[in-house]
């Protein structure tokens, strides 16, 4: 008998008699197949439309379910052309496409009888004509119906000729119509999208004081629309490639041409081009599913909901994604000091925005080893604190009957329950649960002597610099690991912090984003152009960063501001 | 490695690599373990020094997963800070400095100054590390450069780390003294705030120690990766960690492991970090020169 099967005999139970079930459990339903779906399907089997619109339509109300299906429209019509009528059909899904475009520039034009679709020209336009040795010699342009129709007869702005049924059928599933005419083996996706969508609102996550207040929406049209207005400049490229066996959404992918350089380009397209999901919902998502192997679990995309931070980056040469669906584009390659700073910082006067990032450095420092070094220097290194602030530790603690370490963590793990309950709740009663939770727990927390107020203090800073981390994901990690320091404070005082601290930072040292070294302005501590964490004055911030290798260099003259020798 | 292969094959190459892994593998032991006997001493009084000892060798087997960038990016964070705090030291304790504790110069006469102390060169074996450097640095032409700085800031912290210990105690106080550095952290005190701050410098030790250990432990598998021809070193890195631990095991106490880092570490040192490292490159310069002189010799006769 094997190891597995003594262990399995010991913690599971086997019915002896299996007759007795009269019903089969799927074992592993991730084996289960069913041959004739083809949801999800990667293989490049395309099925070419049919000349006949009724072959068409049933071919597609078998696709669609449209015995079941309540929101997808089949609208038969009669098309008129040339004088000729030809049976047409038009298909969208109910809900996606806004229907005064579609009764005002496509029913009509082409159901009506006009004077476009009522002429009735010949069958062949003759272009030119020559006649030698009493021979004429004609050159003839033959009638062409859907060049007809997508030129003459539907005055839409975009309109497209498919010829399979998997273009087709994306078409429509984002928003469009197709239309088939009877005798053509092609059909039109015409864009009529008008679902309803959130407008642009204020940034909710990266508020700023002096920038502006505009922030990514869902529909990813309205967000490369946002940074091109920001860019303002031809060289901005946005390059579309759909994520995901089904739902193939639709991402973009932001350079500026004359500045990226073209191995991070390529190297964007090659991850995301190579990506086997079913579903691509958010950019959270395709953030874990394109980042570098880690083991700190570090954020290595710089994760946006405001244009002009990933116009700034971008015009740094740096490349964004876009996900449809997703209020927040990724900018990469991200690096350490990235997290840390704030997109106001290059709003505001070089010292100022030192100043916070200083701050924010020393934010960083107390999330992550506050509560571990006060463990160390309560547990081993008690002779570092000055007698009196000993003493009255002591005596904070004499009513606590716990040790130190359930002290901590029972605090902690409320302080992060607290902060986990305030974003669920309903926005109103939010504020309400961190006041409750920090202000009367706490309080009486003390009073019934399960915790030292001396640790509410330690906890409340350590919850305070965690909230300065502009950057949330990398908040998160820094909170995560806060536990880590903890159990090494507890378990060898100093030793383990400065242990724990060393591995930590060669995990970090070793990590590469996009190929770019993690810490690069940080360690090593040489020269790498444009890439310190403080900033240098406006006037000085002459180039682009250096580790980005970006065809041009600087971003602004040596002396910018020319005013001042004229 | 490459010079002594130049010099004599394969087999001297496998020899001064095995000579070297040897050394290596020894003197961080040592160093290991005494290091974790001052730590059982003034902090850990009650925990078992195996304990102690299994903690720094957990940490140098994680971090030698890691490239060895990495690690010399993150020395590159703690050199600054451990010469600040030995600056700090130095300046905080400037108040308890005597000029009278170095009297008498040569209190233990010429020949044991000059003689018996040389093996106090030991103190610089880290300039080993310097060998095998080369093929590490991205910028060659600078190797100069880098040796000279490194020898210079080694050089000015052994000073301060002297003149510390020199001025503060009598010379047969510091000698029967478990690390005189931490005892002079001890006396650093501003106001009534800050009077006793010697665990902080600790901390900062604790790293530098670290530090130390993972660099001559990724050095050490590094030789073992050239002369054994091996693709990945990685799976010998627990058979490497193992081996520093039990090499730190071996002296029974504090005793002993002092005895031999004091006399045997020492002239260790000596014989193979200065002497078999300046022999080999001077026979090898000696070699190249020879050659030279040959092929100046085979073109003139052409």
């Amino acid at each position: 008998m094997s190891f597995k099967d003594l262990l399995s005999s010991l913690f599971t139970y086997t019915p002896e008699n299996k007759e007795t079930y009269n019903f089969n459990l799927v074992e592993d339903i991730n084996t289960k197949s069913y041959p004739d779906s083809t949801i999800g399907n990667t293989e490049n089997k395309k099925t070419k439309i049919f000349p006949s619109v009724t072959v068409n339509s049933d071919y597609l109300k078998t696709k669609y379910n449209l015995l079941i299906n309540s929101d997808i429209i089949f609208r038969d019509f009669i098309l008129n052309a040339r004088g000729k009528q030809y049976h047409a059909l038009l298909i969208f899904i109910d809900g996606m496409v806004n229907t005064e475009i579609m009764n005002e520039f496509i029913l009509e034009p082409l159901m009506m009888r006009n004077k476009n679709n009522s002429f009735d020209g010949g069958q062949n336009r003759v272009i030119a004509e020559a006649v030698a040795n009493n021979i004429t010699v004609r050159k003839v342009k033959k009638f062409n119906l859907p060049n007809y129709i997508s030129s003459c007869l539907v005055p839409q702005n975009a309109i497209k000729q498919v010829s399979t049924f998997e273009d087709c059928i994306s078409g429509i599933n984002s928003g469009n119509c197709a239309l088939f005419v009877d005798t053509l083996d092609i059909a039109f996706d015409i864009e009529v999208k008008g679902f309803k969508q959130r407008g642009i609102e204020k940034p909710s996550n990266e508020i700023v004081i002096k920038g502006p207040h505009e922030a990514f929406v869902e529909n990813i049209r309205t967000n490369t629309s946002l940074i091109r207005r920001f860019v303002n400049n031809e060289n901005l490229v946005i390059e579309n490639l759909s994520v995901g066996n089904i739902t193939k959404t639709t991402c973009g992918i932001c350079y500026i041409s004359e500045l990226a350089n073209e191995d991070l380009i390529a190297e964007v397209k090659f991850r995301m081009n190579n990506l086997d999901v079913d579903s691509l919902l958010s950019a959270g998502q395709l953030e874990q599913l394109i980042s570098d192997s880690n083991n700190l679990n570090t954020p290595q995309l710089i994760s946006t909901e405001r244009p002009d931070k990933a116009a700034s980056y971008l015009l740094d040469g740096r490349v964004i994604i876009l996900v449809n669906g997703s209020p927040y584009a990724l900018i990469t390659p991200g690096i350490l000091s990235d997290f840390l700073s704030s997109p106001d910082d290059k709003n505001q006067k070089a010292l100022f925005s030192n100043f916070t990032k200083f701050i924010r450095l020393i934010a960083a420092f107390i999330t992550l080893l506050l509560p571990g070094l006060y463990i160390a220097v309560t547990s081993f290194h008690q002779e570092i604190l000055p007698t009196e602030l000993l003493f009255s530790i002591l005596a904070s603690r004499a009513n606590v009957p716990f040790p130190i370490i359930f002290e901590l963590l029972v605090l902690e793990t409320s302080f992060e329950l607290i902060r986990e309950a305030g974003l669920r709740v309903p926005s109103p009663i939010g504020p309400t649960i961190g006041i409750v939770g920090a202000l009367v727990m706490g309080q009486a927390a003390v009073s019934a002597g399960i915790v030292s107020p001396i640790l509410i203090i330690v906890v409340a800073i350590t919850g305070t610099a965690s909230f300065a981390i502009p950057d949330y994901a990398f908040g998160f990690h820094l909170r995560v690991y806060r536990f880590v320091f903890i159990f090494l404070g507890y378990l060898c005082g100093f030793l383990g912090i400065a242990l724990g601290l060393f591995v930590y930072m060669v995990s970090m040292t070793d990590t590469k984003s996009f190929g770019v070294p993690y810490t690069v302005g940080i360690s090593p501590l040489e020269h790498v152009k444009g890439s310190s964490y403080y900033l240098p004055a406006m006037e000085k911030r002459e180039y682009r960063s250096g580790f980005l290798n970006a065809k041009k260099e600087n971003k602004q003259g040596h002396i910018s501001m020319k005013w001042k020798n004229t | 490695m490459d010079i002594a292969e130049y010099l004599g094959g394969k087999t001297l190459k496998t020899f001064i690599g095995i000579v070297f892994i040897f050394y290596f593998l020894f003197s961080s032991s040592i160093l290991l373990r005494n290091f974790c006997e001052c730590l059982k001493i003034v902090y850990y009084p009650m925990t078992s020094l195996i304990f102690i000892i299994l903690t720094f060798i957990i940490v140098i087997c994680i971090t030698l997963h890691h490239r060895f960038s990495s690690i010399a990016k993150v020395n590159l964070l703690i050199i600054p800070l451990v010469i600040i705090s030995i600056i700090f030291l130095f300046v905080a304790n400037i108040k308890n400095f005597s000029l009278d504790n170095i009297f008498p110069i040569f209190g233990d006469g010429l020949f044991n100054t000059f003689v018996t102390g040389l093996g106090n060169l030991g103190a610089f074996g880290g300039i080993t590390l310097l060998y095998f450097l080369p093929p590490y640095l991205k910028e060659p032409q600078k190797m100069k450069k880098i040796y000279l700085s490194s020898i210079i800031l080694g050089t000015i912290y052994f000073l301060l780390c002297v003149s510390i210990i020199l001025f503060m105690f009598i010379s047969l106080m510091y000698t029967n003294q478990i690390m005189p550095l931490y005892s002079a952290a001890r006396y650093i005190e501003f106001g009534n705030f800050f009077q006793r701050l010697e665990s902080v410098f600790l901390l900062i030790w604790i790293l530098q120690m670290i530090c130390y250990l993972t660099i001559i432990a990724k050095i050490s598998l590094s030789i073992f990766k050239k002369i054994t021809n091996i693709r990945d070193e990685k799976p010998l890195i627990l058979v490497f960690g193992l081996l520093i631990f039990a090499i730190s095991l071996l002296p029974k106490n504090y005793a002993i492991s002092k005895f031999i880092e004091d006399y045997i570490y020492q002239y260790m040192v000596i014989i193979i970090s200065i002497f078999l490292g300046i022999a080999l490159l001077g026979l090898a310069y000696l070699k190249k020169r020879k050659k030279k002189e040959l092929n100046t010799d085979v073109k003139e006769n052409i």
